[in-house]
């Protein structure tokens, strides 16, 4: 009777324990892993749309990408007023190794490639040929994005080819998917950079739908090409680009600027836009450059306009010139009608762009292909209310692209590639380039520094 | 015949023999005892004493009477011919011999041979406490407590013996009545949330401090920082007793810091405007700006925004209890009520707890109990420290800004104010969470031979969280139309726990026990969240009024242990004590390749005052000689930290799914190896006792964000990569100056010494902030530029270039660029050592005791110091110190020269690190106990007035708001400590109170 008290009380024992073992085993509910991630073509769907969504990051192409652009190509066009550092660094060129908004976003642009790599590595689960052309060539534009701005921020400029084979940023193509697939690359050079942008975007035009709702189409791939082109000198790809693109007939010109920006839905001259929703993407650009009525910070705005900037106007009758406010009575700081909402697409590249770079293309090459410089140019100035030009200098056309692009990321790459000063800066100076994050440096040691830091 | 003869005889004696006994039982003091028991040994006969101390008893004469009670040295009296016994006990107050809890069973001090630190409710319960770590302060050797911050509901950081981990939890894991407390910050604004805030203070019975790895190895993979089992008071064998608590107190803030008011604001202002070349007329248009309008010429605005931000709050706290019990079933219940106000706008809380807790003897070979605790926690939050709408931050206003319009409403103008007013979330915002916790627990105790127990308990645990917050008209939510999140939190534990124990004496001196057990414990978290906007109205700011509904979601985990144990216990006539003890804890936290792990231990002890040569020495009393090794694991890592985890985004509306973590399907565990060293002595009698305790414990396997490329697409992974050494010496010292019944006076000191070094890193070094890992380093070393002063011909702010020479040194000459200067490791967040004097004096009726607190060695860096103290470069107001800015050529200061929107010494350098050491009157109690005589007139056993005053008075030369305050949205970080950014200060609180015991 008592052994069989102590047997009962150890075979409750055991089995109350024993039992839980295989309870160890517990996936996420949240997440899934790398067994079940890939296997469909909807989950590689799924994550191109992931690779977007982090492009459209305020780390990137969320507005930081821009901020940085503007505020490194800043000679008193514009004046930082917020808090922040790091922001405060670039308005000063002088950026440190340390500064978290650059490592912020070349972690967030290698985490867009990384997407964009997973995806091109699993192509072949696609049957319908058609949706995997399209989920290639989406994949390859956003890696190409990337690249593209990447190597504009964080090498030397490359007009004419002077730097081709300085240091570009690391080429990573192989997907890392787990703790083994990491590399510790080095820096390409800026020439092979440039070359694998445009293979993929030269690919991307060929496999991408003409048009694809508000994702990456045949039409941006061109546009970006074209403006990738016109970056490294090559005018008759950017010519030819942007004039496919215009006379596509898939985009017009907005009659007023206030359709232009601000929009939930892209207009019809956003030949690619990033987009924000209330429920998700991010812009970083209202934040910056809106007054706290419109949901800036309140710096009022972080970043105001200032007068030298409206010295590149011919007439103060140019809707452009007038695309400002200034907060009540006693007067805030000038900001920009651009980024007035917070949920609100990110334009990137408009059809006002493409018009400009067929024109200066034209102009250099001596070429009327699509239309003549001059009229390319007085398109763009009637729609901003104003008289048309008679005649055409090259300076008109960079005068133009000032106007009409503003504080869109665009000056300090224009200056760059058309040798102009920044202010005290040539421009060539290494203060315009970004130094690559220490956090960066200091994981691998093969990544060399940019000169000046 | 002889029968008859031998029954008469026998009642003969007893007839003549058979005596009634009667008396009082007191102790000490001459306060009577109720519920004193009293038996007659060998027999079945016994009584109780009753209210008065008074019992009856009958026994024969030549018999022995054993009187009880808990607390006291029992006491034996032979009966003789009196029958009136005045009986006084005597407490038991030999400190070497108190019960501990060692997990899964208790022991004496005696008897072990571990590191562990109690501290019992009769040492705290006179002294009030507004939260359960506040009680550990400067209580026990090696435990370090912080309160991140003033907010009433704030978490603290609780280090035992150093931090021996990066990656994982830095906490102590808590065992609250054999139950592993739920311990993870459910704050939903990055500002940690006391995960203990609803245990009622007043309900602690004992709190052990399991410091070694041979103590808390039975916990096995979770005990590396340490165990902290608190247990809760449970009802006795006595007659019901009845204590009331009531309190109420003051709160105010600690320190206050000197701002510029508005003449001097405009005086420096103009003046670094003056030297950046902007021109009279333009600042005094800012001037405008800032002042709204306002005549700021003539003095007609001067905002003191720090005296906005703070407030003065009551603090009121009832508590009542009743205990008591029969030899079959004792109980013990209590409830109580605290609201505590906080010294922040906008903060405070209220808590209700109700708790019951009974033990059966269910059968005369078995005994069962259970104990539940419920509690109910609301509080009133404010935005974290890292906030422009923290109410100290508004302390970085120009005092030229109107805080109100006239018709009373915040000034959110958008020029006026350089950041959003938070009085305008204080009027129409709203940020409130509940806290619903429960706590149970039930066992089962089985005795199945002389020698072995079967126990089988069940516990459970849940925490639940709701947080409701709006953001109206005047918040930086007003262009979207106000903003509302409503967000919950349910996190549930199960354990079940077996175990048999066992125990033995083999021969008369020769005790063995042992205990043989496992357990398995689930935990599972859900939380909600719903966010809205677009709200008509401040006044409806539920989400039901919010025209768009912008975001939700849910989300699930789980993680669980399955844990066996064993334990062995060998003890030779009182001298020679050994333990050995093994756990296995497997956890589906760790890699598939690791899941479970061996955590072996063992101690030993030699009572040397035991030995023959020593038992009659009359200046050593006791002496122990301790000897421990053991390994202990960290296990507090994400719960899928080991896979590659893909996770859903969108973008556009639709679908995405991005990898989110990279995994090491080796993870496991960190394992820690530490040897403790130990003597415990008594001298004169036992009228001074000590312990002093050399430990060293070894990290390997660190659990770490260990970065990676970038280019990967990641940042970092969780990996076991790297060591820790963590090194200590811990004192204390207790002396009982005078004892006799009229006045008695404790006195303890505290020395604790930690020195915590990275000892290898293979990554090299990783740089989070202002802080450092680095080889050879402490963790979470200060690396900063290190700042030179001012240059007095220019006023530039100079830094020195500290870059290696070529023999090794450091370049000492000086730059005004900081971009050519190097960063330098310069001191870390942690103290070289702690002390503490603990006294406590009873005078008659009078009782007095107090709390010193001092830490010394540690650095703080103020964060907030390049706006708050940045010679004028932001708008931001200074304090008063920058004054004393460069003017002139030849003027030597530290200031550098104002220089407005330009960068002039605002880097981060030691220019804004400061030494932390302070000296903390942490507490104060004066009480005074109406005779008990005089009381018991009215049926109270006991009634006490006090005065109680915490943290009344702080020493230091520390000049931001309190040395022990850091950022709270670092709280949870690893690596990133010892930072403050406008973070609150403690409070400083008066309260009086009354205890009643009927």
């Amino acid at each position: 009777m008592k052994n069989f008290k102590y047997i009962i009380t150890l075979t409750l024992f055991a089995t109350l324990l024993l039992s839980c073992e295989e309870r160890l085993d517990i996936d996420p509910q949240q997440a899934l892993t790398n067994e079940d991630a890939f296997d469909t073509a909807d989950k590689i769907s799924n994550i191109l749309i992931g690779a977007y969504a982090q492009a459209g990051q305020a780390a990137s192409y969320g507005g930081q990408i821009t901020i940085i652009t503007e505020l490194l190509g800043n000679n008193g066009e514009l004046q930082w007023n917020g808090t922040f550092t790091d922001q405060a660094e670039f308005d000063a060129k002088n950026v440190s190794t340390t500064n978290e908004t650059v490592a912020a976003y070349w972690l967030n642009s290698y985490s867009i490639i990384n997407q964009a790599n997973i995806v091109l590595d699993n192509l072949d689960v696609f049957e319908n040929e058609s949706q995997r052309n399209s989920v290639e060539g989406q994949a390859r534009f956003l890696r190409a994005v990337t690249y593209f701005d990447l190597v504009r921020l964080f090498a030397k400029p490359n007009n004419g080819g002077i730097n081709n084979l300085e240091d570009g940023v690391p080429i990573v193509v192989n997907p890392v998917t787990t703790y083994a697939d990491i590399e510790f690359p080095e820096r390409d050079t800026i020439e092979d950079v440039y070359n694998f942008i445009t293979i993929d975007l030269q690919e991307a035009a060929l496999l991408l739908p003409i048009s694809n709702r508000d994702l990456a189409s045949a039409n941006a791939a061109k546009a970006l090409l074209a403006r990738v082109s016109l970056q490294t000198g090559n005018y008759e790809s950017a010519r030819d680009l942007a004039n496919e693109v215009i006379s596509s007939g898939y985009f017009r010109l907005e009659s007023s600027l206030f359709d232009v920006y601000n929009n939930q839905d892209n207009s019809s001259e956003d030949v690619f836009a990033w987009q924000v929703t209330e429920s998700d993407g991010s812009n970083a650009l209202n934040t910056f450059w809106a007054t706290d009525r419109f949901g800036g910070r309140p710096g009022n705005p972080d970043i105001s306009i200032e007068n030298p900037f409206f010295g590149i106007f011919d007439t103060f009758f140019d809707a452009r010139a007038n695309f400002f406010y200034v907060d009540n009575e006693t007067g805030s700081g000038i900001a920009t009608y651009k980024y007035i909402s917070g949920v609100a697409n990110i334009p990137y590249i408009r059809l006002a762009e493409l018009y400009l770079i067929r024109a200066e293309s034209n102009f250099i090459l001596g070429t009327s292909v699509g239309n003549t410089p001059l009229n390319d140019v007085n398109i763009i100035r009637t729609r901003a209310g104003i008289f048309s030009l008679t005649s055409l200098r090259y300076v008109d056309i960079i005068l133009e692209r000032l106007k009409e692009l503003s504080f869109e990321g665009n000056k300090l790459h224009d200056y760059r590639r058309l040798q102009i000063p920044i202010g005290e800066l040539e421009y060539d100076s290494p203060r315009l380039v970004l130094p690559i994050p220490q956090r960066e440096r200091n994981v691998n040691p093969n990544l060399s520094q940019n000169d000046g830091y | 015949m002889a029968y008859a003869i031998f029954v008469l005889l026998c009642c003969n004696t007893v007839l003549a023999q058979e005596l009634t006994i009667t008396g009082t039982v007191t102790d000490n003091r001459g306060i009577p005892l109720p519920g004193t028991n009293i038996s007659v040994v060998n027999s079945t006969k016994g009584a109780q004493t009753d209210f008065d101390g008074f019992f009856t008893i009958e026994a024969n004469k030549g018999d022995q009477l054993l009187f009880s009670y808990v607390g006291f040295l029992p006491q034996t009296v032979t009966v003789t011919n009196e029958t009136k016994l005045e009986i006084t006990m005597q407490e038991n107050v030999e400190g070497l011999d108190q019960i501990v809890i060692i997990g899964y069973g208790t022991s004496t001090k005696k008897k072990i041979a571990t590191s562990i630190g109690t501290i019992r409710a009769e040492d705290i319960e006179d002294i009030k406490f507004p939260s359960i770590q506040s009680l550990f302060t400067g209580q026990v050797t090696g435990v370090q407590v912080a309160q991140l911050s003033g907010r009433v509901e704030s978490g603290f950081k609780v280090r035992v013996r150093g931090v021996s981990t990066v990656g994982a939890s830095q906490e102590p894991l808590y065992v609250l009545d054999g139950v592993p407390l739920i311990n993870e910050d459910e704050s939903i604004n990055n500002s940690p949330i006391n995960p203990l805030i609803g245990l009622n203070p007043n309900d602690v019975e004992s709190i052990d401090f399991l410091k070694d790895a041979a103590a808390a190895a039975i916990y096995g993979a979770r005990g590396t920082n340490g165990v902290v089992i608190i247990t809760t008071k449970k009802g006795t064998e006595s007659k019901p007793k009845i204590t009331l608590n009531t309190s109420t107190g003051l709160n105010f803030t600690t320190k206050k810091r000197d701002f510029l008011n508005a003449a001097q604001y405009i005086e420096l202002y103009s003046e670094a405007a003056q030297n950046s070349g902007v021109s009279q007329a333009e600042i005094e248009a800012r001037f405008d700006e800032l002042a709204l309008g306002r005549d700021w010429r003539n003095g007609e605005v001067d905002t003191d925004w720090q005296e906005l931000a703070f407030q003065e709050s009551v603090t009121t706290d009832l508590n009542v209890a009743a205990s008591g019990g029969t030899d079959k079933a004792q109980y013990y219940m209590s409830t109580s009520y605290n609201k505590t106000g906080g010294i922040i706008l906008g903060n405070g809380l209220d808590r209700y707890t109700l708790r019951g807790k009974t033990d059966v003897n269910i059968t005369e070979k078995s005994k069962a109990g259970f104990n539940i605790n419920l509690s109910k926690v609301t509080i009133d939050r404010i935005s974290n420290d890292n906030s422009f709408i923290s109410p100290l931050q508004s302390v970085a206003q120009s005092p030229l800004t109107p805080a109100l319009l006239e018709d009373g409403t915040a000034n959110v103008d958008g020029n006026s104010t350089l950041y959003q007013n938070f009085l305008g979330q204080e009027q129409t915002g709203r940020f409130v969470t509940d806290i619903w916790r429960t706590t149970a627990n039930i066992y089962g105790d089985f005795y199945i031979n002389d020698h072995l127990n079967y126990v089988s308990e069940a516990g459970y645990d849940s925490n639940r969280q709701s947080a409701e917050r709006f953001s109206g008209s005047l918040t930086e939510f007003a262009s979207v139309g106000g903003f509302g999140t409503v967000s919950t939190a349910n996190t549930e534990r199960y354990i079940l726990t077996n175990y048999l124990k066992y125990n033995t004496t083999i021969g008369s001196q020769f005790d063995i026990s042992a205990t043989l057990g496992g357990s398995f414990e689930e935990t599972t978290r859900a939380s909600q969240f719903t966010t809205g906007q677009q709200f008509p109205s401040d006044d409806l700011q539920t989400l039901d009024n919010a025209v768009i509904i912008t975001n939700g979601g849910s989300n699930k985990t789980k993680y669980n242990f399955l844990s066996y144990f064993a334990r062995s216990r060998f003890d030779y006539a009182n001298k020679y004590a050994m333990t050995l003890s093994i756990r296995r804890d497997g956890s589906s936290r760790f890699g598939s390749n690791s899941q479970f792990g061996w955590f072996p231990a063992a101690s030993a002890a030699w009572t040397v005052s035991n030995e023959s040569f020593l038992s009659n020495s009359q200046f050593l009393s006791s002496l122990k000689l301790r000897a421990s090794w053991g390994i202990t694991g960290n296990a507090e890592i994400g719960n899928f930290a080991s896979q590659n985890l893909y996770g859903l985004t969108s973008y556009d509306r639709r679908i995405g799914v991005s990898p989110i973590q990279l995994g090491d399907p080796e993870l496991k565990w960190e394992k820690t190896t530490q040897y403790d060293f130990g003597v415990d002595f008594g001298l004169f009698n036992n009228v001074v006792t000590g312990e002093i305790d050399y430990y060293n414990k070894t990290t390997n396997d660190l659990l770490f964000n260990q970065p990676v490329p970038g280019t990967s697409g990641f940042t970092s992974i969780v990996r076991n990569v790297g060591e820790m050494e963590n090194k200590g010496i811990e004192v204390r010292l207790s002396t009982n100056i005078i004892s006799n019944s009229d006045f008695n006076w404790n006195l303890t000191g505290l020395f604790t010494r930690n020195v915590n070094t990275l000892t290898n890193l293979p990554s090299g070094d990783i740089i989070d902030g202002v802080n450092i890992l680095r080889e050879g380093e402490s963790l979470s070393s200060f690396y900063l530029y290190e700042y030179a002063g001012v240059d007095s011909d220019n006023g530039d702010a100079l830094y020195y270039i500290n870059s290696v020479n070529a023999d090794g040194s450091l370049n000492r000459d000086t730059t005004n660029d900081v971009s050519q200067a190097n960063r330098i490791v310069v001191g870390n967040p942690f103290p070289e050592f702690q002390v503490s004097l603990n006294s406590s004096m009873k005078f008659n009726n009078f009782d007095f005791a107090f709390i010193l607190q001092g830490e010394y060695g540690a650095s703080i860096f103020d964060q907030a110091g390049k706006f708050t103290s940045g010679n004028a470069q932001f708008f931001d107001n200074q304090t008063v110190d920058q004054l004393n800015r460069w003017q002139n050529p030849g003027d030597i200061t530290d200031v550098p020269q104002a220089r407005l929107n330009e960068e002039n010494g605002q880097a981060d350098s030691t220019r804004y690190l400061q030494n932390a050491d302070f000296i903390r009157l942490r507490n104060v109690t004066l009480g005074y106990t109406i005779d008990p005589t005089f009381s018991s007139k009215f049926y109270l056993d006991k009634v006490r007035f006090y005065f109680s005053g915490l943290n009344l008075l702080t020493l230091t030369d520390y000049d931001g708001y309190d040395p022990q305050s850091t950022a709270d949205f670092n709280g949870n970080s690893g690596v990133r400590s010892g930072v403050s950014f406008y973070s609150a200060p403690p409070a400083k609180s008066y309260t009086f109170g009354v205890n009643v015991e009927f």
